[in-house]
């Protein structure tokens, strides 16, 4: 890694110099930045399993230390084998002849489960990332998440009666039913870029209220009005089984689909494209990196609030119409916390779409793998979210600093980059003062 | 006696690139030394080695004769080398005096609390010392740029600099601020401080330097003293030929009336009238200068101009349609390029390459849009093209903005706008930080777009500049035109009296006043310009023919 250089600025603050060499790194650094973070969340983790171990109660140890001989309740080398093994459903064989399982395939249940929460973040992260790349927070993920999904399933219970039950009605059903759940998250979302355009309301304030609006406003509607006859939760009906996106190939019970994964590496791929190759896509990226610049481009920064989080809404909103479709098969009250990882799915893939397909992926293992230590082994399951939230603390932390490093201004011309032989920035009568 | 610097062949490479290639340098102790040359001569690398931030590829860094080795600038803080940078680097919010301690702020109760008496009691002390006139107590953001400055200083003499390193440092100040600055240089050396400044302006470095040494390519091309030498003899050193300091302007028939503002007031951020009841006209083929202190109202002229900023009444009208409510897209999509002054905040996206900032303002346009799509092949051969004509270094597209220097920064959006095909060009300060070489190529293309029947508003605090290439210089105070004089006729001490605010009752005010009285009399014609429309119009235009004489660059 090259010489980041921290004390270009002279005498920065403690804040600068810790903040400033995250600022600069390029993508290669990141990634090598991001496996060794990886692995220092997987040491903290293993002590912390040793020590909870040892307080635990067991009548036989999991684990016994060699030389000292003490015994431990959790196995740390278990926890970890069978947070990332069984997360893909066990392809490598642990402890047998063989480094592969050879009745393994990739269409188990375990992966399914991987790859149906991978699904969702996708949505959820494209969400975030299409704000922040806007220069938006949005927090309100969640919020046009709820809307999102109760459109969708409100629209396709709907429209169910009208269609003659099978496949057709079933595509027509999913585009339709996927389409209102765009406009309701759309809509949601489009209501803190006005605020924030046209009555300077900070965003990341009125996206985290609107989420406890959209949250209790649905279930006030469903309770009262949309509520399944006979239902004991809080929920709408289940939408008909051919409305919903089939399960090819992985068994039924995963609720994950082929299909609505690869529709959502489609949502990123034409991000990624709107981001980086469409004239809407530059004024958005440089409103959000340099506001005074794109308003000097010519762009439109109100409209361009409103559109990008219009546009954050309508992803969170799919989100939501894909969680109805795959996974719920109808709105229900306690709806996962997928708007919320959207958030750290996004920092952790530094605001790229594109980054957003391994750190959902990340996500997914995470979550599937939890799941598997909860069958597998004694370990609590607090202990297993105590663990992914530190993998997830680790990775995410340098990409953090990166992005307030950058919004503080810190780095940039003085790091990395600057071995030419440069006179210093030229004489800009503003600038001492700004 | 050893010097107080002594830089003994220093070689500095980069991949790919000799930024100082066996320098020598000798400062003595208590001099001004200004390191004289363009964008991209090694000035600043070479200042960087000798403040630590470099470590030499060759040769020695000298203090006092003894040998130094500097791993950062904190081992040459600690040798009594300080730095000042162009861009200041204090905290807004706190005063001056917390300011100048912090980082090596008094300690007591064995390091927990920080002595603030004491600290306070240091800086007044050491403002006192060297006649400095700050007010410990004032806050950052309520003192004036050439205050800041002096506070930097203060902090660089805290810390027990013998030298004192500046970077550019009249590039942020007025005149007046300048000479005051000079001042302190006086008071600084009278002490036996030693100050080495960075500049690429001449008459700067003659006024205040001792001794000059220039830097081209890296080389030294010679110290001279500046007592014994001529500005064309230093402008040759650092360009390595001759330069031609007046541009050449050509006499030129006004055509159409390209804009026309009419009782325009704008006000600035806090809702502060900036500008106040102006009117002006600008034809095609027609440089209108804007000279006058910075803050006087130009920046708020130029963004209702532009679009960038909403006017509180009165009409801009360009090309015969009124502005009122048009966007700043509009008026680019109508043609109206601008050269903003602050090119790191509007000018450029500073994480962005070249390639595309070379379509900022034209990104929903042909050849570089599509039906919304983007060409960024279209979008390379434009940056390509803009860098070769307007000899941005180093030469690559790919290259992010924020690695360029100020001076190929500024010669990258002047291209760019100049490239735009335009009907307007509004041009702030569009030389700032340029070296002379680009500076003449500039001034050449202004001169070719006017040439070609394309209206220049050129505002400017170059004085030199304003008034070689302006048809009409206008003076700018408090917001409103207190002269459009003919910058022919006109004398130095005449546009230092308009830009104080007073009005001139003499002649020469008479020929180059009428394009406003022709406009229509309106209430701030300035002086008594208001007969013979046509005839005195051409007289002002062909004075500013025989203009070059009357600019001493």
């Amino acid at each position: 890694m090259s010489d980041p250089n921290p004390d270009a600025d002279g005498d920065p603050s403690v804040f600068a110099r810790v903040v400033a060499p995250f600022v600069d790194r390029s993508v290669a650094e990141r990634l090598v930045i991001s496996v060794a973070a990886i692995f220092l969340s997987i040491l903290v983790g293993f002590a912390l399993v040793l020590v909870s171990g040892r307080i635990a109660e067991c009548s036989t140890a999991a684990w016994t230390m060699p030389i000292t001989g003490l015994g431990f309740c959790y196995n740390p080398f278990e926890v970890y084998v069978v947070l990332f093994n069984g997360a893909l459903g066990y392809p490598f064989a642990v402890g047998d002849p063989g480094l592969f399982n050879p009745g393994w395939t990739p269409f188990n249940l375990s992966f399914g489960l991987t790859l149906s929460e991978t699904t969702l973040l996708i949505f959820t992260g494209l969400s975030v990332a299409v704000a922040f790349r806007a220069g938006l927070f949005n927090i309100g993920t969640q919020g046009q998440l709820v809307v999102g999904a109760l459109a969708t399933a409100l629209t396709v219970l709907a429209l169910a009666p009208l269609l003659p039950a099978g496949p057709v009605a079933g595509l027509v059903l999913i585009v339709v039913g996927t389409a209102a759940g765009a406009v309701g998250g759309g809509l949601w979302g489009a209501i803190p870029g006005a605020l924030k355009a046209y009555a300077d309301a900070n965003e990341v304030i009125t996206t985290i209220m609107l989420n406890f609006v959209a949250a209790n406003v649905a279930y006030v509607l469903v309770l009262e009005v949309f509520r399944a006859e006979g239902s004991s939760v809080v929920a709408t009906r289940y939408v008909p089984e051919y409305a919903q996106f089939p399960s090819v190939l992985f068994p039924a019970s995963t609720d994950f689909a082929l299909i609505a994964l690869l529709v959502g590496v489609a949502f990123i791929g034409a991000l990624y494209y709107f981001v980086e190759h469409t004239s809407l896509g530059y004024d958005l990226r440089t409103s959000g990196v340099q506001a005074a610049a794109a308003e000097y481009g010519g762009v439109n920064a109100k409209l361009t609030t409103v559109r990008a989080m219009t546009l954050s809404g309508a992803l969170g909103g799919i989100g939501g119409s894909v969680w109805v479709l795959m996974s719920e098969g109808r709105w229900m009250a306690s709806i996962p916390d997928l708007g919320f990882d959207g958030i750290t799915v996004s920092i952790l893939a530094g605001n790229n779409p594109i980054g957003v397909l391994p750190a959902a992926f990340l996500f997914g293992i995470l979550k599937g793998g939890a799941l598997e230590i909860g069958f597998r082994t004694d370990v609590p399951t607090e202990l297993v979210a105590v663990l992914r939230g530190l993998i997830i603390l680790f990775v995410a932390m340098p990409e953090f600093f990166r992005m307030i490093g950058r919004y503080a201004g810190v780095g940039g011309a003085g790091g990395a980059g600057s071995t030419k032989p440069d006179e210093s920035a030229g004489g800009d009568g503003g600038e001492a003062d700004a | 006696m050893n010097p107080a610097v002594h830089l003994d062949g220093i070689t500095k490479r980069f991949p790919g690139v000799v930024a100082n290639d066996d320098v020598d340098l000798a400062v003595e102790r208590g001099s001004v030394h200004a390191l004289l040359g363009e964008n991209g001569a090694g000035k600043t690398t070479l200042m960087n080695v000798l403040y630590g931030l470099y470590q030499p590829t060759e040769g020695t860094v000298r203090l006092d004769g003894e040998p130094q080795s500097f791993d950062s600038p904190r081992d040459a803080i600690d040798a009594g080398v300080g730095m000042i940078h162009q861009h200041f680097m204090l905290v807004d919010p706190m005063t001056v005096w917390e300011n100048v301690v912090l980082g090596n702020e008094p300690k007591t109760w064995g390091g927990l609390r920080v002595d603030r008496e004491a600290a306070r009691e240091a800086v007044v002390e050491l403002s006192e010392r060297y006649g400095f006139d700050v007010d410990p107590d004032a806050t950052i953001a309520d003192i004036s740029v050439g205050e800041q400055q002096r506070v930097e200083i203060l902090k660089a003499l805290y810390r027990g600099a013998d030298v004192l390193i500046m970077d550019e440092p009249t590039a942020v100040l007025t005149p007046q601020e300048v000479d005051e600055l000079y001042g302190v240089f006086d008071e600084l050396t009278e002490q036996g401080k030693t100050i080495i400044f960075i500049s690429h302006k001449l008459g700067e470095a003659l006024s205040a330097a001792d001794d000059i040494t220039v830097l081209r390519d890296g080389v030294n091309v010679g110290t001279v003293a500046a007592a014994d030498v001529t500005r064309e003899e230093l402008a040759e050193m650092m360009v390595g030929r001759e330069v031609l300091m007046d541009p050449a302007t050509s006499p030129q028939e006004a055509g159409d009336r390209v804009l026309e503002v009419t009782d325009l007031d704008v006000e600035d951020d806090r809702g502060v009238e900036a500008v106040s009841d102006l009117s002006f006209e600008l034809r095609g083929g027609e440089i209108l200068g804007v000279a006058g202190v910075d803050g006087n109202g130009q920046s708020q002229l130029v963004e209702a101009i532009t679009g960038l900023r909403e006017a509180a009444s009165g009409d801009v009208r360009y090309r015969g349609e009124s502005m009122v409510g048009k966007t700043r897209r509009d008026r680019i999509d109508r043609g109206m390029a601008f050269i903003p002054e602050d090119r790191q905040e509007r000018g450029l996206v500073m994480s962005y390459d070249l390639v595309e900032n070379g379509i900022l303002g034209s990104q929903h346009d042909p050849p570089f849009a599509n039906g919304g799509r983007l060409d960024w092949n279209a979008s390379r051969d434009h940056a390509e093209a803009v860098i070769e004509q307007y000899d941005v270094r180093p030469p690559d597209a790919d290259a992010e903005a924020e690695s360029l220097s100020g001076g190929n920064q500024q010669k990258f959006i002047v291209g760019r706008e100049f490239e735009r095909d335009p009907e307007l060009v509004v041009a702030t300060h569009p030389t700032r930080g340029v070296d002379i070489g680009s500076t003449e190529f500039l001034h050449d293309r202004l001169l070719e777009l006017r040439a070609e029947g394309k209206a220049v508003l050129l505002v400017s605090s170059k004085l030199d500049e304003v008034q070689g290439l302006s048809d009409r210089l206008a003076v700018m105070h408090e917001g409103e035109f207190t002269g459009i004089v003919d910058p022919a006729t006109v004398t130095e001490e005449e546009i230092g009296l308009l830009m104080a605010g007073e009005s001139l009752d003499d002649d020469s005010v008479e020929g180059a006043a009428i394009h406003d009285a022709a406009g229509g009399g309106t209430d701030d014609t300035p002086g008594d310009g208001s007969d013979g429309a046509d005839d005195a119009s051409r007289d002002g235009i062909d004075g500013a023919t025989g203009g070059d004489e009357g600019v001493d660059a």
